[in-house]
């Protein structure tokens, strides 16, 4: 960075566009919002940076102390860095690392009267001590120097020291009724007066009075704050083997493994319904729980990831209703390695701006959060984890947070680093913690070392596997007819088993229970009794115990010895003959006759069809009610039924009317409007008037400016802009000597004075 | 990762495989802190209860202990969660102490001053509690020591109880210990029930419980009462003391519903304590008729709803209870818990078997087919009556008389819930029969008989099910039962596990456990149900159609 050289530059775009690209390149990758969409020039991009919601944006990424510096900037006024580091209560290093980002971050630039904030910064730089707002006023234009400020102190009386210093430390600002504001020393008859008339107090209009910065620096001892502000907090820890946080951490990688894939593998099956807010309802979410026997707060967990991951989506149902499926990413994801599932579902966590946390809560309207809503999410979310995330990493090595004291300990080091974080931000910590030890990114407080390439982007897998259980091919049968599985089981068979037992008890090893109904859905599919012995066998380590091997046989031996099919109307007589003739008509062939009993025959022709077609073959059958009896019944008399969509025609004709008549007027106000605007105004494109207005704003240079008032008369004035914010500027009108706000849409034209 | 016998599973079940080199030395250390649900032959299954876990600490285990345990012999990562929630629970015991206050007399002590509040301001210890005496103490009303202590178990924050007990009465008693000594576990389960102050023993069927009590007797040297569960146990357990103690006949009282006698040891029948006349029990006051010293509860897993609120009453008493199981089908293992005390011993079945003590079994179920005529009758039957129909088939006739048939000469008991069956049974098989209505005398001629080998065939019904004592069964056929109780099966198994004298051709006895059901009804729903319970003690059943009865 080419600090200071030379003597500064006339306007942050004249240094935006003397910068390198590689200066460049950083300020868009520190503040992305300025790279989008595609600023026209560097005049554009200076000006954009200098917009209210850009330097809000810009703030919130800074730390205490770059926070601190650029307040004491802001007091300063126009300053050198070596007038700057002393105000700061802090090491001078930190102080200059703070403002070189600062300017890097084209928050401050250099001026050709010294270093200055932006403009808009001043106004911006709120929240009190803990956000780096030293509540210091700047200094005025013509400041007071260190020996005046503290000879007229020592004149004051005791009483209008005490009121001063309650004004600098209440935002170094009042508000006076009776004082008068012109005084001499002598004349001071109150407190007040006698500080206006040292002009240790000064009066700004309308009654208020400010405490102008020179005098706060003198009062704070030369410096902004009183107390340091880059004593990193403390996170308290305590010891921990590296070697057992890992073991707990991969525990838990290995439950959240099974639990997306057990929930999925359900909902495959299974799936909830969509809401019409587009979440999941609390029902499902309840079953879900009951399912991965959990806490209703990790299943949100597990089914955010699960989404965020790509693995679950809104398809159709089995009923053709929105539901939430599988994606057939889950087909791939379930053939990889249980460490390489457990990387992108962690990695999709991370980058996930979801707030799990909050399902089951209310929102501020009273309505409870649902888990998969779209309006569940927080924009801080991703930076405050990873802030989090960080502030564990860098734990020194064996050392994890400490019990209690450990997680406050986080909160206030992400407050340090990000003091304008929301109020929400100890919550968010708190969660990005606790998620973190559910998805077994952190175990016991401490990060798990095969979390570290994750965080850094690199590939966690190969230094999780290891740590994970080996899978297992063999399960072992006991004869209460359960079968334990003592490893997780290789996919392929697992999903086997699934189907002839029911599971029990899941985690590192899975617990089966046979019963006659796991049995039968096995046979229900298309095993046999003998496939079933031979997989039994060739699955268990152990002798099958001859119970399971008994319940096997004596579920295959019932199985079936119902039989249900498909027929659209049965013939029954008594006289077995008459059917049998029924059956060998030759013409009775299309009819789909079976015969299931000597008195029954089924029919796969619907019963209108059939009745016809047996008369024509001679027969005199009649129709049977479901409860026996012979019903006889005329041919229907067939009606269609009245459309449901008839208006009458005159109501149709007038609301197709009433909408072209709107489309009318507006075509007509447009024209109107077109037809009002001079011809001679110099077009101007809305961003580039506006470059030009922010530009004069940095400089605090006049402007001509061309407006349209509430009367639709157009006239120029000069003024001096002020702010622009809002679609709004705020500019000191030279015709009317005041404080004017412009709408921007009605300025048609800036130019240069003169 | 390391390569332990123990699997620790995310809801709280540990399995522990039994083949592993390190399993019992994992068995031995889990123990104390988790209560074995399921034994079957691999892979044995316990699971971590709030209870087990205050077990734990009334014992003097520690969460440390217990999470270091879950970590060394784990095979895979412990789920973080899973810790955290065991120390939680565990650091719940013993936050409130009840103690004894020189002045105050009983008061409700805490260090954990949150939880002291939290209990007070909860609705159900209301009325239980005296004044504050102090930030930490409150007076506790003497009566309530009991209720409170299962007000406070239910809200999560169980008491220990340090107000000590009363001596009672002092009474001379000594095991008498000529002809035979007392077994090792039973030494080590009386001592742990003294050291621990009260509490409960468990031991399987056949294991010597009586003697337990007996030697609970003898540390207590006092006044006591045993409450069992009906006469014919009672008539046992004096017999068993006379013979294994110092008392004599004059010393034990029998307060039942024929004779109502109070002596320095006495027996009651819980059946005579909680009988109601006119809203009360009138026989009440047998409780206070002598300063106890010690109460004995023989079989603790039937003690009924109302003993428990007696028991409330007795908290300044020792108290052990006796059973097999801990399991209650009425689920009230927490008032067990609070009431009569912590599970001071424990021991496997299967343990005591391989060390002789109790005969090894042999199960096996036999499936009847019903025929056509009563499968029809069956079917279209109403659902209450299902059960009696599916049980009482005469082809299970058939199929026992074949059975007595393969063991012909062997003591064997017929057991059977419905009456009707039974008597059918009797004839056919020329056997007398045990029901309700036979006169206790009766049953002592009979029981003598089927002891001398006079009777080799006895069909009882389920007045037998509990502390009949018949040294020579071997064999036991089950027709029917109390539809799907665990608790009777495991009691009916019991009565085989005695340990008998090696046959002739010196193998040791082999205890024969049949169970003849009717298949594709209801009857073997429940069979399943009520061997699932004994499967899961390691005792495997087999299954056999009735026609193949004969190639077993």
């Amino acid at each position: 960075m080419e600090r200071m050289a030379g003597k500064g530059y006339r306007s942050l775009a004249d240094q935006l566009r003397a910068w390198s690209d590689q200066q460049l390149s950083r300020l868009l990758l520190a503040r992305p919002d300025l790279a989008t969409p595609a600023p026209q020039d560097s005049g554009q991009l200076a000006s954009r940076s200098a917009t209210r919601a850009s330097i809000t944006r810009a703030l919130d990424q800074l730390s205490r102390v770059e926070l601190c510096v650029l307040d004491a900037l802001v007091v300063a006024g126009q300053t050198t860095p070596a007038e700057l580091v002393p105000m700061v209560h802090a090491q001078p290093s930190s102080v200059e690392r703070a403002l070189a980002r600062l300017l890097e971050t084209a928050l401050a630039w250099e001026s050709t009267g010294g270093l200055r904030a932006l403009t808009g910064v001043a106004e911006l730089l709120v929240g009190g001590p803990t956000a780096g707002a030293s509540g210091l006023k700047p200094r005025s234009a013509e400041p007071l120097t260190v020996p005046e400020v503290e000879s007229r102190l020592a004149e004051i009386s005791p009483e209008a020291r005490v009121l001063l210093e309650h004004v600098l430390d209440h935002g170094g600002e009042a508000t006076t009724d009776s004082s008068r504001h012109t005084v001499s020393p002598a004349d001071a008859r109150t407190p007040a007066e006698e500080l206006l008339s040292r002009r240790l107090l000064v009066p700004r209009g309308g009654g208020t009075v400010v405490l102008p910065g020179e005098v706060g620096l003198v009062l704070r001892g030369g410096r902004t704050t009183l107390e340091p502000v880059d004593e990193l907090p403390e996170v308290p820890t305590s010891a921990r083997d590296q070697s057992l946080v890992d073991k707990v951490a991969a525990g838990a990688a290995f439950e959240v493994v099974r639990r997306v894939e057990l929930l999925l593998d359900h909902w495959g099956t299974v799936p909830p319904s969509v809401l019409r807010s587009g979440g999941l309802a609390v029902r499902d979410l309840k079953a879900a729980a009951t399912l991965l026997q959990v806490d209703e707060r990790t299943t949100a967990l597990v089914v955010e990831v699960a989404h965020a991951a790509g693995l679950l989506a809104v398809g159709t149902g089995p009923d053709g209703d929105p539901a939430w499926l599988p994606t057939d990413e889950l087909d791939r994801w379930v053939t990889r390695d249980a460490a390489e599932r457990w990387e992108v579902l962690a990695r999709a966590w991370l980058d996930s701006p979801r707030l799990p946390a909050l399902v089951g809560q209310k929102d501020p309207a009273g309505k409870t959060w649902n888990a998969l809503v779209p309006e569940l999410t927080g924009v801080h979310q991703v930076e405050t984890r990873r802030l989090t995330l960080d502030v564990v990493g860098s734990l020194p090595a064996g050392g994890v947070l400490a019990t209690g004291t450990g997680v406050p300990g986080v909160v206030a080091r992400v407050a340090w680093l990000r003091p304008r974080r929301p109020r929400t931000r100890s919550d968010q910590v708190l969660w990005a913690l606790e998620e973190a030890s559910v998805l077994g990114v952190t175990g016991l407080g401490g990060l798990a070392s095969f979390a570290r390439p994750l965080l850094a982007g690199e590939d966690a897998a190969p230094l999780l596997d290891p740590l994970l259980p080996a899978p297992v091919d063999h399960v072992l049968v006991q004869a209460d007819l359960t079968a334990v599985a003592p490893g997780p089981l290789e996919s392929t068979l697992a999903r086997r088993l699934q189907v002839l037992a029911d599971v029990e008890s899941r985690g590192g090893a899975t617990v089966y229970r046979f019963t006659p109904g796991s049995v039968r859905r096995a046979l229900d599919l298309g095993w046999t009794a003998v496939e079933v012995h031979d997989f039994l066998g060739s699955v268990s380590r152990t002798p099958v115990p001859q119970p399971l091997t008994y319940l096997v046989d004596d579920t295959a031996r019932t199985f079936g010895s119902v039989r249900v099919g498909h027929a659209e109307a049965f013939l029954r007589a008594d006289d077995e003959s008459a059917l049998t003739e029924i059956l060998h008509h030759p013409q009775a062939r299309t009819l789909g006759l079976r015969r299931l009993a000597p008195t029954v025959l089924v029919s796969d022709t619907p019963i209108d069809v059939l009745l016809p077609r047996l008369r024509e073959l001679g027969a005199a059958p009649v129709v049977e009610a479901p409860d026996g009896t012979v019903r006889v019944a005329g041919p229907d008399q067939l009606r269609a039924r009245v459309p449901r969509e008839r208006r009458p025609a005159g109501a149709r004709v007038a609301r197709e009317t009433a909408g072209v008549a709107a489309v009318v007027t507006a075509v007509r106000a447009g024209d109107a409007a077109a037809a009002s605007r001079p011809a001679d105004a110099p077009s101007l494109t809305p961003s580039g008037s506006l470059a030009a207005l922010r530009e004069a704003v940095e400089r605090g240079s006049s402007v001509v400016i061309g407006y349209v008032d509430n009367h639709g008369s157009r006239s120029d004035r000069v003024v001096d802009p002020l702010s622009v914010e809002g679609g709004r500027l705020t500019a000191r009108d030279h015709r009317a000597d005041d404080t004017r706000v412009f709408a921007v849409h009605r300025i048609t034209s800036v130019r240069a004075v003169g | 990762m390391t390569d332990g016998p123990l699997i620790v599973q995310s809801d709280k079940t540990l399995l522990l495989e039994i083949d592993h080199d390190r399993a019992a030395e994992c068995r031995k250390a889990i123990a104390p802190f988790a209560e074995l649900e399921r034994s079957p032959e691999h892979v044995h299954t316990y699971r971590l209860t709030p209870l087990g876990l205050w077990n734990a600490r009334a014992a003097g285990h520690d969460a440390e202990q217990v999470v270091d345990t879950l970590l060394e012999f784990s095979r895979y990562a412990v789920p973080h969660s899973l810790l955290v929630d065991v120390a939680e629970t565990m650091a719940r015991y013993g936050r409130l102490r009840l103690e004894k206050h020189p002045t105050h007399g009983l008061t409700l002590v805490s260090n954990d001053r949150p939880v002291l509040e939290e209990v007070l301001r909860a609705k159900k210890v209301a009325g239980m509690l005296g004044n504050r005496i102090d930030d930490d103490t409150v007076a506790v009303h003497p009566s309530e020591r009991g209720n409170l202590k299962q007000a406070l178990l239910k809200l999560g924050w169980p008491a220990e109880d340090f107000a000590g007990y009363v001596d009672g009465e002092a009474h001379p008693i000594d095991l008498v210990q000529d002809e035979w000594q007392l077994r090792d576990y039973q030494r080590d389960a009386a001592e742990s029930f003294w050291h621990g102050g009260s509490g409960v023993v468990v031991l399987p069927c056949g294991a010597g419980k009586t003697l337990v009590g007996a030697a609970a007797m003898a540390h207590a040297r006092a006044t006591t009462l045993i409450l069992v569960t009906n006469t014919v146990s009672a008539r046992q357990w004096k017999d068993e003391l006379v013979r294994r103690t110092s008392l004599t006949e004059d010393e034990i009282g029998e307060y039942s519903g024929a004779v109502k006698e109070i002596r320095p040891v006495t027996i009651a029948t819980y059946q005579v304590l909680t009988m109601k006349r006119k809203g009360v029990y009138p026989h009440l006051e047998l409780l206070d008729a002598r300063d106890w010293g010690l109460i004995i509860y023989d079989e603790v897993h039937l003690l009924p709803a109302p003993i428990f609120r007696m028991t409330a009453d007795l908290q300044a008493r020792r108290r052990i209870g006796l059973t097999a199981t801990l399991v209650r089908e009425d689920g009230r293992e927490g008032d067990v818990f609070s009431l009569i005390g912590p599970k001071r011993y424990d021991a496997p079945w299967k343990d005591i078997e391989s060390q002789g003590w109790i005969a090894p079994a042999d199960c096996v179920e036999v499936r009847v087919t019903l025929p056509e005529g009563e499968r029809l009758v069956y079917a279209t039957a109403e659902p209450e009556e299902r059960y009696r129909l599916a049980s009482c088939t005469h082809r299970k006739i058939d199929v026992v008389k074949s059975l007595m048939a393969r063991h012909a000469g062997q003591p064997t008991l017929v057991i059977g819930q419905y009456i009707e069956q039974l008597d059918e049974l009797a004839e056919a098989l020329g056997a007398p029969v045990i029901k309700g209505e036979t006169s206790v005398k009766e049953r002592q001629r009979l029981f003598e008989a089927f002891r001398s080998g006079e009777e080799r065939t006895l069909v009882v019904s389920k007045v037998a099910n509990f502390s009949i004592d018949l040294p020579d069964a071997e064999v036991a056929i089950q027709v029917s039962g109390s539809f799907g109780s665990r608790q009777e099966e495991a009691q009916r198994l019991g009565r085989l596990l005695r340990p008998g004298t090696a046959s002739d051709d010196g193998q040791a006895k082999v205890a024969r456990f049949y169970t003849v059901v009717s298949r594709d009804t209801v009857d073997a729903d429940f069979a399943q149900n009520r061997q699932r319970f004994l499967a899961e003690q390691g005792y495997a059943y087999r299954i056999v159609d009735a026609e193949d009865v004969s190639t077993l």
